[in-house]
């Protein structure tokens, strides 16, 4: 199986709980034999690396400097995360098997790959907007909002990391109950679980 | 048999969508494209009203959701636009039997659209530039300036070629963004002639003359947005110096924010009964507007192409226009229209005055300036133009390891 994980952190940028969670994720996909891709931002170290634990990064920066917001920020950031990732899919001929999105960041980015290669992802929601900015609904969050609904709306599965995750997303997005997927960090079975979902996005192709 | 050309338009305005120039210039090209042979997909916002998919004179036209959220302001909105517009045109592209061979996109305000197209299907991208936020803007003062101005440079940079539609752009966006010159392709902007042919054939112009100016007076028409740099102030404080010479009537055609403080100085200089703001006006009766006019004057003060002037030349009205950027290109002074020093009163003054006076200059310069249209300025010229530049681009391509 061939996955690439869009996280917007990632060590040595860390900035919430991302970076760590898809560290980890991505070096135990490797030692399951996944071979495992992973986009993310940084604003110099560039370019496609393997790192020591076998998980190959490209990171891309803004070609925008200037902005206004981070979702003008975000907006402009999503190309180069599309076309790091268009060069891994036409270098590994032309075959990924899932993309699985962190957050809303690099949700455009999914779905446009989705569209035009018809690449499946995975929605995985570490946190929901609603809760970063409990009652605001000015034309800025909804903007955030409306990427996330996107997400859940063009996700083939959607992964959360608890119970109360869970509820919430179907609350807010009135997201199908089928469509989400509890993967707990701290079960025995987490990256098989992972793996699972997976599995199940891309239409059971490419077994582990 | 030569193999079709396939071809993406990217754009956020499309007739009925009219916001500027960038709507009749990608119909007119797209129609142009499609009848020599090219198949032409337009992507472009929605318009209530107007169906989201048709076909137009051959021309595969798609409305996108626009982003109808309330947005913080433009320049987001613009951004999450081009998420959806990308997205749509990914899913088009995809499904399409005959595959997009060169996507087209019209203006910073579809680049991030292009930009992921170009990368996703690994196809060309070219860009036009119809204008720049630092020529708009006469400088960069804010951080939105800022970053529409960088989204441009990457724009510039990520397409394959850059078209301008002057040679006065062509330098400006060179030196703008520090583009090589072999990027850099002139391309000018045409117009239907067919279409004033018909308004002069079929309409009653005199009778509808009579609602804009008396029988006695000239008159003198200036079309065009009432914003700083097209110049309008320019035009209305040269009045008093021209009717000293000519009975005339100036007509002033267009909206924006100067449109109060315009009125107030035509108020304040006791000229009221001589000048007609008419605000937006629809498009037939401006075409005949312009068939009518005695002169069409463009007093702009930055102006990357001119349209308007071509449009006048069309209408077989004598043009007066600034000598600054593309418009200062369009018009050769004396043969086909009179050009006069940019934000200049006397000059201006001097020039409409000049073509009021003398009716047999007048015609000269109808005549000059028709034939100057018909030569370089049809649609079917410029359509074949643009798809040498697409042929010239994907036989480099062809040699690329992206083909």
């Amino acid at each position: 199986m061939r996955v690439i994980i869009f996280t917007w952190e990632y060590p040595p940028r860390i900035v919430g709980q991302l970076a760590e969670y898809t560290s980890n994720l991505s070096t135990q996909l490797v030692k399951k034999n996944v071979e495992t891709y992973l986009v993310t931002y940084h604003p110099y170290l560039t370019g496609l690396t393997e790192e020591p634990n076998g998980v190959k990064i490209a990171r891309v920066a803004n070609p925008v400097r200037t902005h206004i917001g981070v979702l003008t920020w975000v907006l402009t950031l999503n190309q180069e995360v599309e076309r790091a990732a268009a060069n891994i899919y036409y270098q590994a001929g032309k075959q990924i098997d899932v993309i699985d999105v962190y957050d809303w960041h690099f949700v455009p980015a999914a779905t446009t790959l989705k569209n035009a290669l018809g690449i499946p992802f995975v929605y995985s929601v570490d946190s929901l907007e609603d809760h970063r900015s409990p009652g605001a609904s000015s034309p800025f969050n909804m903007g955030i909002k409306s990427i996330e609904w996107l997400g859940f709306y063009e996700a083939a599965a959607v992964t959360v990391k608890s119970e109360w995750m869970r509820d919430e997303v179907i609350r807010i997005y009135k997201v199908p109950k089928e469509k989400i997927q509890l993967v707990l960090p701290s079960s025995k079975t987490w990256v098989d679980d992972v793996l699972k979902v997976y599995a199940q996005a891309s239409g059971g192709a490419g077994k582990p | 048999m030569k193999r079709q050309l396939s071809v993406m338009f990217l754009t956020w305005e499309f007739p009925p969508r009219v916001i500027g120039g960038i709507s009749p210039h990608v119909l007119y090209l797209s129609k142009s494209l499609a009848k020599n042979g090219v198949k032409v997909h337009v992507v472009t916002c929605d318009f209530p009203g107007a169906p989201d998919r048709e076909t137009l004179d051959g021309v595969e036209v798609y409305r996108v959701d626009s982003y109808k959220n309330p947005a913080p302001d433009f320049a987001t909105w613009v951004y999450l636009m081009n998420l959806n517009m990308q997205k749509e045109a990914a899913a088009i592209a995809s499904k399409l039997e005959q595959k997009v061979d060169v996507f087209h996109a019209h203006d910073w305000l579809v680049a991030t659209a292009g930009i992921g197209l170009k990368h996703v299907f690994r196809k060309p991208l070219l860009v036009t530039m119809h204008s720049t936020e630092i020529g708009r803007r006469d400088g960069i003062h804010t951080s939105t300036e800022r970053m529409i101005a960088e989204t441009e440079a990457w724009l510039t940079y990520e397409a394959w070629k850059v078209i301008c539609c002057s040679q006065y752009m062509v330098s400006h966006v060179k030196w703008a963004f520090g583009l090589p010159d072999d990027k850099l392709v002139m391309v000018p902007n045409g117009v239907d002639q067919q279409v004033y042919e018909n308004v002069r054939k079929q309409d009653d112009l005199k009778g509808f003359r009579t609602a804009f100016a008396l029988p006695e007076e000239k008159l003198v028409l200036f079309v065009g947005r009432l914003v700083y740099e097209k110049g309008a102030h320019v035009l209305i404080n040269a009045i008093p110096k021209i009717l000293e010479k000519v009975n005339a009537k100036f007509v002033i055609v267009g909206s924006g924010y100067m449109k109060d403080q315009l009125s107030n100085i035509v108020r304040s200089m006791g000229l009221e009964h001589k000048v007609l703001f008419t605000g937006f006006m629809d498009e037939a009766s401006l075409l005949k507007l312009q068939c009518c006019a005695d002169v069409s004057v463009v007093p702009s003060l930055f102006e990357p192409f001119g349209i308007v002037a071509l449009e006048a030349m069309a209408a077989k009205s004598p043009v007066v226009v600034s000598d600054t950027g593309g418009l200062g290109e369009i018009v050769e002074h004396d043969v086909t229209g009179v050009k006069v020093y940019s934000n200049n009163v006397e000059s201006l003054a001097w020039g409409i005055t000049k073509v009021l006076l003398d009716e047999k200059y007048r015609n000269t310069l109808r005549e000059n300036a028709y034939r100057r249209i018909q030569e370089r300025y049809s649609w079917d010229r410029i359509a074949q133009q643009t798809e040498k530049i697409y042929e010239g681009v994907l036989g480099e391509y062809s040699k690329s390891f992206w083909a």
